[in-house]
């Protein structure tokens, strides 16, 4: 019940870090834009508390003397993943604060790079934060306002990992990991068939509704022809 | 929890200034109007704006910075070499191609930066994304590098495989254009961190330093103290004027220029070239007969010659004839001292002082006597450089005094006109071209060593030939400055050296220079000992007319010849000196010094010993026939 718990929990948590890294990629980018700020604030703030709901949960159980030992190696490969992951989202964050102080969004003469992007993140957005569709109510200038909540959060983030690191005490190299080399081929197989090569299956894909398209037209025009036709007869006899 | 790095910012690596600088030419680029100007490159029906062509980055480099068309070549070429551009045709290419092939900018987060070096983790998640979207298909490296990191980083590697899944899901959300461009973007960024074998790594610096050089340390009473230390330090350097240094440097090159093998060509020939190790044979440390070249380069400084081991040998067959052959003796010691084996530099130094710094030793050095001093207290506590103000005092006495005297001296001349100078041979045009070149290897080190330790323990023998067996011989215990072993004292160096006409004549300036120089350590010895109130200087002067007497005769009235009277006088503590003391004795005793001299010694219990006496009464013999009128 807990296991699961805590899993869905880290589950969540991997999502939104996912996410997040994928934000930080676009800044000073093309696609960059207020809406991409508001996006990487709202996301970590999300990030934040599900961190601090996963570091609750699995102290609390770390510390139960109850557990079994088998559930304690779960719990503490779960614990491993869970900093592993803080880490990650530490360190995606500082670099946000960075490229964000050098990308600032209002200022004329700064441009941003053209790094061939032209599409919002929206999407990533609203993945990250379960919706369907992200509201925007942010002011115009999030990108320079926020920062100064950023640096906060940082070091908020770095504290939160100080002390799990001085409560906790799981030595990380005894956890081993579940997975095999190669897991990720066999379980997402299913995922990648829909996705192989990216643009070359979207051509099939376009190429199958052309396809599609072209036979609709010759339906109908054989069908047109053949009411002409009987029109035609009709007239005629 | 992972390590965290320290933070290596850029101030710690300033060789890696320069990418601050590319970051605002890079935005500089993007002006609509003064920038690079761009295409969309067209992939299978898909556009994808901002690409770039290469012929357009360069011209926009010359204008901007108004360089030549190399320069701008080539600084283009590092854009694309440090990741800042990347090409959109030849991924792997990372070079700026000045035609219509296309790039593209990357995007801000995978510019090169050293405060964050790209990440093991980060890689591993990207190989895991790369396996799912190829469904396998990795090229060799990356799967070398996907095995290896997953035995790395094996506690993370549930981690990596669910990031992996995720971020794969979350690129899903973007528009499609924008999925192929964020997939061209991530692989150029590993291409530049995770370099394929065989391709440069241009991030490469070098160790990381720990601590960085431009901290803010808090101004404390230690910081202080050590600044103000550094800076009169530092202003007590003593500098030499470059016009001094260069004109030195100058005059060293053109000396040198001649000896150089690879700008003045070497006879016989290159071996490298001409496959003939003649030239190595001809130079080998102790050859019987050295080219001409390298006797010649003896004459040029005394460190030359000094350095070449022949050179030593024939300078010590010099001192020898000199009899100051003790002092390169001395010098090599030092040397083997300070570079030899340090488990034993105990013994070593007390076997240097007992054989060279004693007062009475068999082969004495002449050194002052502060030096002396500083000397034997650093030898209370032994350590490879203890000998070195006396080393170099031998050295700088070397170098004035014999050295001169030494190029001027039929030795040099003889061996100068021994020389050979070895003829040109032709460069052997092997019969067949394709024939297997048989290939030489050279002597083992190993046998090299075992050769030069043979003719060092034949030099060894030849030179201190009778004096070894004697060597054992105690006579009455000396209680040694500083060693309680007692030692033998000096054994009697008669002459038997079979070639050479000169007897050994290391052993044979001590008492002359014990008469002369005015050690301290020597004076303040005789002094207790010697109940005689005659007055010290007299007494010298008397030793000195009989030394003078008995030099030249040639003969090696020594210390050792000293010693063996030692056994007459039991009562005396310092064995080794005490012969000076007892020599006056018996002087002021007998009339006739010299006879009385050869008398005593014929008296002296030299059947006792076990050297050869042979040879000693034989001197005798030559010596008493001469003196007596």
């Amino acid at each position: 019940m807990v296991k699961e718990e805590c899993k869905a929990l880290l589950d969540a948590l991997n999502k939104v870090t996912a996410c997040y890294r994928h934000m930080v990629l676009t800044i000073g980018g093309t696609s960059d834009s207020q809406n991409l700020r508001e996006e990487l604030k709202k996301t970590r703030q999300k990030a934040q508390e599900l961190a601090v709901a996963n570091r609750n949960k699995l102290t609390t159980v770390l510390k139960d003397k109850s557990v079994s030992k088998e559930d304690k190696a779960e719990f503490e490969r779960l614990w491993v993943i869970f900093s592993t992951c803080l880490e990650i989202l530490e360190i995606d964050m500082r670099r946000a604060l960075e490229l964000g102080h050098e990308f600032p969004l209002n200022v004329p003469k700064k441009h941003l790079i053209q790094t061939g992007m032209s599409g919002g993140t929206s999407g990533v957005a609203a993945r990250a934060m379960s919706v369907q569709n992200m509201k925007y109510e942010a002011e115009r200038n999030i990108d320079v306002v926020d920062l100064k909540d950023l640096e906060n959060e940082i070091n908020q983030v770095g504290e939160m990992m100080y002390e799990m690191e001085m409560k906790v005490n799981v030595p990380q190299w005894t956890v081993e990991a579940k997975q095999d080399p190669g897991a990720e081929l066999k379980s997402t197989i299913s995922v990648g068939a829909s996705s192989i090569g990216m643009i070359s299956v979207e051509e099939n894909k376009s190429f199958c509704d052309i396809s599609k398209v072209l036979a609709g037209i010759i339906f109908s025009a054989v069908l047109i022809i053949a009411i002409v036709l009987a029109v035609c007869v009709v007239k005629l006899s | 929890m992972t390590v965290t790095r320290l933070d290596y910012g850029q101030r710690y690596r300033p060789r890696m200034a320069f990418l601050k600088k590319i970051e605002p030419l890079m935005m500089e680029m993007q002006d609509p109007d003064t920038g690079v100007k761009t295409q969309t490159q067209r992939v299978m029906i898909t556009n994808i704006p901002h690409a770039v062509t290469g012929n357009d980055v360069m011209q926009w480099i010359l204008q901007r910075l108004q360089i030549t068309q190399e320069e701008a070549l080539h600084l283009g070429d590092l854009f694309v070499k440090y990741g800042y551009i990347y090409p959109l045709q030849e991924p792997k290419n990372l070079t700026l191609k000045t035609d219509s092939s296309l790039y593209r900018f990357q995007t801000p987060y995978f510019w090169p930066a050293q405060s964050w070096p790209a990440d093991d983790t980060d890689y591993a998640i990207y190989l895991a994304k790369k396996n799912i979207k190829r469904k396998g298909i990795l090229e060799e490296y990356e799967k070398e590098h996907y095995n290896m990191l997953n035995q790395k980083i094996n506690y993370k590697w549930d981690f990596v495989i669910m990031q992996a899944k995720e971020q794969y899901k979350a690129g899903k959300e973007r528009k499609k254009a924008d999925r192929y461009a964020l997939d061209c973007q991530e692989r150029a960024y590993w291409l530049v961190n995770r370099t394929p074998p065989g391709v440069l790594d241009v991030l490469e610096y070098g160790v990381d330093r720990v601590t960085d050089p431009n901290e803010n340390k808090k101004k404390t009473m230690d910081v202080y103290r050590r600044e103000i230390m550094y800076y009169q330090q530092s202003i007590m350097k003593s500098r030499v004027k470059s016009s001094v240094s260069l004109g030195g440097l100058v005059k060293y090159s053109e000396q040198f220029l001649s000896n150089d093998p690879l700008l003045s060509g070497c006879l016989p020939s290159n071996p490298w070239i001409t496959d003939d190790p003649e030239f190595w044979d001809l130079n080998a440390k102790l050859v019987e007969i050295p080219t001409r070249m390298r006797v010649e380069r003896w004459a040029f400084n005394f460190s030359e010659l000094i350095r070449d081991p022949k050179g030593r040998q024939n300078f010590q067959l010099f001192l020898k004839k000199e009899f100051s052959g003790e002092n390169l003796s001395f010098w090599e010691a030092c040397e083997d001292l300070k570079y030899g084996d340090q488990s034993k530099v105990k013994e070593k130094a007390e076997e240097i002082y007992k054989l060279f710094l004693a007062p009475g030793a068999r082969r004495w050095i002449n050194i002052d006597g502060t030096t002396m001093g500083i000397t034997v207290r650093g030898l209370k506590h032994p350590h490879r450089y203890v000998l070195d103000a006396a080393q170099t005092h031998i050295y700088m006495l070397m170098k004035k005094d014999s050295y001169g005297r030494y190029l001027k001296s039929p030795i040099y001349k003889e061996m100068l006109a021994k020389a050979v100078v070895p003829q040109e041979t032709v460069k052997k045009s092997s019969g067949f071209p394709f024939g297997r070149r048989h290939l030489r290897s050279s002597p083992s080190p190993v046998i090299l060593r075992q050769q030069e330790e043979e003719a060092k323990a034949r030099e060894a023998a030849t030179t201190v030939d009778i004096t070894q067996p004697c060597h054992h011989a105690a006579q009455a215990p000396h209680p040694a400055v500083y060693t309680g072993t007692s030692t033998p004292p000096s054994t009697p160096a008669a002459p038997a050296c079979p070639p050479a006409a000169l007897p050994p004549s290391t052993a044979c300036p001590s008492p002359i220079t014990v008469a002369f120089g005015s050690t301290a350590g020597a004076e303040k010895e005789r002094e207790p000992q010697d109940p005689s109130p005659f007055p010290s200087s007299s007494g010298r002067s008397r030793m000195a007319a009989l030394s003078f007497g008995r030099f030249l005769k040639r003969g090696c009235w020594t210390s050792p010849v000293f010693a063996t009277l030692s056994p007459k006088c039991p009562a005396m503590p310092h064995g080794k000196v005490q012969p000076l003391g007892e020599r006056e004795q018996q002087l002021w005793t007998d009339t006739k010094a010299v006879s009385s001299f050869f008398q005593i010694k014929m008296d002296g219990p030299l059947e006792s010993r076990i050297c050869p006496i042979d040879s000693e009464k034989g001197e005798d013999n030559r010596h008493r026939a001469c003196l007596r009128p």
